[in-house]
């Protein structure tokens, strides 16, 4: 069985978060490596927690990930996931622009 | 309490769904409504009844089936299965503007505040709204939007030819 | 440009105060996900990868220097100062806050801008031909028409939940610059052999996505009286008949295709006959109306040379490259058409910043009277220079990284933004074009190679165009891993063609090295400069391809 944890989109931001369980309490970060992470039956309290917040119009549409625990945290499995939790691949236009101008 | 709103007024419903016609049984008094393939099949004995007659119309059924029969007729039911499927629309603009019903044409369904100024615009004077629905709420849909472009059953001119 | 009327804005005001209240209710919970979903879409706002992102409507890729400045402004108070110019000529923003978002259509209307209808099940933004009205190959302006359009579309009651979305775009010139062919509707502006009568082809039933079709002509002339009630014919049968039961076969293409072209033409004539005399009927005065908003501005009388730019011309080459690719001849004798290149290996194809954005509009104010225009191959078009101004514009653009010769050209990708910031791409997209471009930035290559397009999608839904490229390019998740699919022989111009696969997808890393074989075939195989990649490839087939591919 895979680790996995929950993840959405918070409703007013509409930014990634990762749900986190702390003595019952949930809470949503963005940073996925503060995530809980959970496998087999034991992530029933986390659907369970992340559909409240759901049903309390927090996130949107939450779901588990498979994810994998390295020596640098806890690092989605699927490209997808990956760069849903550290941004696009590429840098802003303006960051380019400015480090190109630098460097010429 | 019915959730129901006509001519953009809260208004008690009066109307029954029949579709027991199969049955055998003797046809209700009152105000019916019946499917259309009970009008098809059964439309003479429907107009023997002394109270008011209506038709529910799928909304894959063209309107011109019945265009002939709006006189006796004092509703149309148009179905709005889920918000997203809009085939009503068009039938109630070819009921009011091309074969001139002037009866109630009455939406059911997926009838949700959002709609309803849309609704209102391609002819539907009668809102059964959906359950969860708050209906005193749904009477300001109506005009939050003074402003219309196209010609409908509401405005028989585009925007730009009514003021000049 | 088309002035807003009081009705107009009043209606933009409705509509921000709608919407408004549509967050408020989202917000306390009133209003479910999947219902709000609905009513966001239609007012472009999506609930992407990372974040919400908005799509802004440009209609007809028309904008005006103010209009250029609410944008930056909008991408610096509530984005991160940048916005990304699509394929259908709109603007979107990749991170706003949902709470926020009312605030920014309000400042969005009061430069006459607006989300309304860039998404959803509805009729879409009109796109047409970014040189509309400058074009030296024009028949006549379709600005006129794509407004009229645009009024007629606009929150229509009977076609605000379709089956799918459906979008139309107008081309008033020889030129197809506005890919008509691949629109739900296309309209090409035609003169009667007759009676010279202006009127229209009408394309229906065209659109890219999982099942690419080419729109059929459903009629050869459509006197232009009647081009409204026509429009409403075809959205009609559309509505009524178009399938809902599979999201994947609801677009106007698959009801054209499986209902048959002739009897589509039937059914839509049919009903055409019924309200062709009703009020949208098009008269001369509505004409006469509409088209005084787009009166050609007040030329200067100037010779078609300049000496200080011949000189230019001929001392500084890069400045001539620049000329030789990325000017257009204009109408007016003295004036030059002037596309800025947002393809390079810095940004995002499409991308612009906020400053870019201000720098932009001074330039247009300065040196385009105010005007700038956007274009579905996601670059930007100043429209109305002064052939003695583009020394001092090329040196300012420049400055800008707005100056790169490669209009038309290979690094000129196309790109949709892919799953760096999409959900539902399968695979990125933008490194792509980055790698594409920083291999092929040469300008003698570009030179060389001509006129050829290279678009890239990051999935199936074919946001990227990929195949009505010359070289398709198309992403995919092939079991956790992102590949490319080639496919080549596409056109989204007036001789419009569908691209075919040429075989096995292409490993990131190998994407960019077959792009390179393609080119190198046709670099050696062309019969002279004048044969194009793609008359070369339609003369020689795949084969040759292939067997450089895969051989």
């Amino acid at each position: 069985m895979a680790l996995q944890v929950y993840t959405a989109s918070l409703l007013k931001e509409g930014l990634v978060a990762y749900l986190a369980l702390e003595n019952g309490h949930p809470s949503w970060t963005s940073d996925i490596h503060q995530a809980t992470v959970s496998e087999g039956d034991a992530l029933d309290a986390l659907k369970k927690a992340a559909e409240q917040s759901e049903q309390e119009n927090i996130v949107v549409a939450p779901y588990a990930i498979d994810v994998l625990k390295t020596e640098d945290g806890i690092v989605a499995a699927t490209k997808r996931e990956q760069i849903r939790a550290d941004g696009p691949t590429i840098g802003l236009p303006q960051d380019n622009l400015r480090e190109s101008r630098q460097a010429a | 309490m019915d959730n129901y709103i006509k001519d953009r007024k809260i208004d008690s419903n009066e109307w029954m769904p029949f579709t027991g016609l199969e049955d055998g049984g003797s046809l209700p008094a009152g105000d019916i409504y019946v499917p259309l393939e009970e009008w098809l099949n059964a439309r003479e004995t429907l107009l023997t009844r002394n109270g008011r007659l209506g038709i529910a119309l799928r909304n894959t059924d063209d309107p011109a089936i019945i265009k002939d029969d709006l006189e006796r007729l004092d509703l149309v039911v148009l179905e709005f299965p889920k918000m997203a499927d809009g085939r009503a629309f068009t039938q109630a603009r070819l009921l009011r503007e091309r074969y001139g019903f002037k009866g109630e044409i009455r939406a059911t369904g997926d009838v949700l505040y959002d709609q309803l100024f849309y609704m209102q615009r391609c002819g539907v004077n009668g809102f059964e709204l959906r359950d969860d629905q708050n209906a005193s709420h749904s009477l300001k849909a109506f005009d939050e939007m003074t402003v219309t472009y196209q010609p409908a059953f509401d405005e028989e001119l585009p925007l730009w030819r009514r003021h000049k | 440009m088309y002035q807003y009327s009081e009705q107009d804005h009043q209606l933009l005001l409705e509509r921000v105060s709608q919407f408004r209240g549509q967050v408020a209710r989202r917000l306390k919970g009133e209003l479910s996900e999947e219902e709000f979903k609905h009513q966001r879409l239609r007012n472009g706002l999506y609930l992407q990868l990372h974040a919400y992102m908005l799509r802004v409507a440009i209609p007809y890729g028309l904008l005006s220097s103010e209009q250029m400045r609410t944008l930056a402004h909008i991408a610096r108070k509530y984005d991160k100062g940048y916005g990304h110019f699509s394929t259908r000529q709109n603007i979107q923003y990749n991170w706003p806050k949902l709470e926020d978002v009312p605030d920014i259509l309000d400042d969005l209307a009061k430069v006459e801008m607006h989300a309304i209808q860039t998404s959803g099940n509805c009729i879409r933004n009109t796109t047409s031909d970014p040189l509309a009205g400058v074009a030296r190959d024009e028949i006549e302006d379709p600005r006129p028409y794509c407004e009229l359009i645009r009024q007629w579309s606009t929150f229509h009651p009977e076609f605000n939940f379709l089956p799918r979305k459906f979008k139309i775009a107008v081309s008033g010139a020889t030129h197809d610059r506005a890919a008509v062919a691949v629109h739900d509707i296309g309209l090409r502006l035609v003169k009667n052999e007759t009676s010279e009568e202006i009127g229209f082809e009408v394309y229906v039933g065209g659109g890219l996505g999982r099942t690419p079709m080419l729109g059929k002509v459903i009629r050869k002339y459509l006197p232009k009286q009647d081009m409204l009630t026509y429009l409403e014919a075809i959205l009609r049968v559309y509505n009524m008949l178009g399938r809902r039961d599979n999201i994947y076969k609801a677009r106007s293409k698959i009801l054209v295709h499986e209902t048959g072209e002739e009897k589509f033409r039937e059914l839509v004539e049919a009903e055409w006959e019924k309200i062709k005399a009703g009020g949208l009927f098009l008269r001369d005065e509505d004409f006469k109306w509409v088209k005084g908003f787009f009166n050609d501005p007040a030329y200067e009388a100037l010779p078609d040379q300049d000496a200080d730019f011949e000189n230019l011309m001929l001392s500084n080459a890069d400045f001539a490259r620049w000329v030789d690719k990325n000017i257009e001849l204009h109408k007016q004798s003295g004036y030059r058409i002037v596309y800025l290149s947002l393809k390079t290996a810095l940004q995002p194809p499409g991308d612009v910043t906020a400053d870019q954005m201000d720098a932009i509009a001074d330039l247009a104010d300065k040196y385009s009277l105010g005007h700038i225009r956007t274009t579905h191959r996601q670059n930007l078009v100043l429209s109305d220079v002064q052939l003695k101004d583009l020394p001092a514009l090329w040196e300012e653009l420049k400055a800008l990284d707005l100056a790169t010769p490669n209009y038309n050209h290979v690094t000129d990708i196309i790109s949709c933004p892919g799953l760096d910031y999409c959900a539902l791409a399968t695979a990125r997209s933008i490194p792509i074009s980055q790698a594409i471009t920083a291999r092929f930035d040469d300008y003698d290559f570009i030179n060389d190679l001509g006129d050829v397009s290279i678009n890239i999608s990051g999935c199936i839904n074919a946001c990227g165009h990929h195949h009505v490229a010359n070289i398709g390019i198309l992403g995919v998740n092939k079991k956790g891993t992102e590949v490319y699919q080639l496919t080549l022989g596409g056109s989204a111009r007036e001789d419009a063609a569908i691209g075919k696969i040429i075989g096995p997808a292409f490993e990131a890393d190998e994407i960019v090295d077959a792009v390179g074989k393609v080119l190198s075939v046709y670099l050696e195989s062309r019969e002279d400069p004048e044969e194009t990649f793609l008359m070369a490839y339609r003369r020689l087939g795949q084969a040759p391809f292939k067997e450089r591919l895969y051989g």
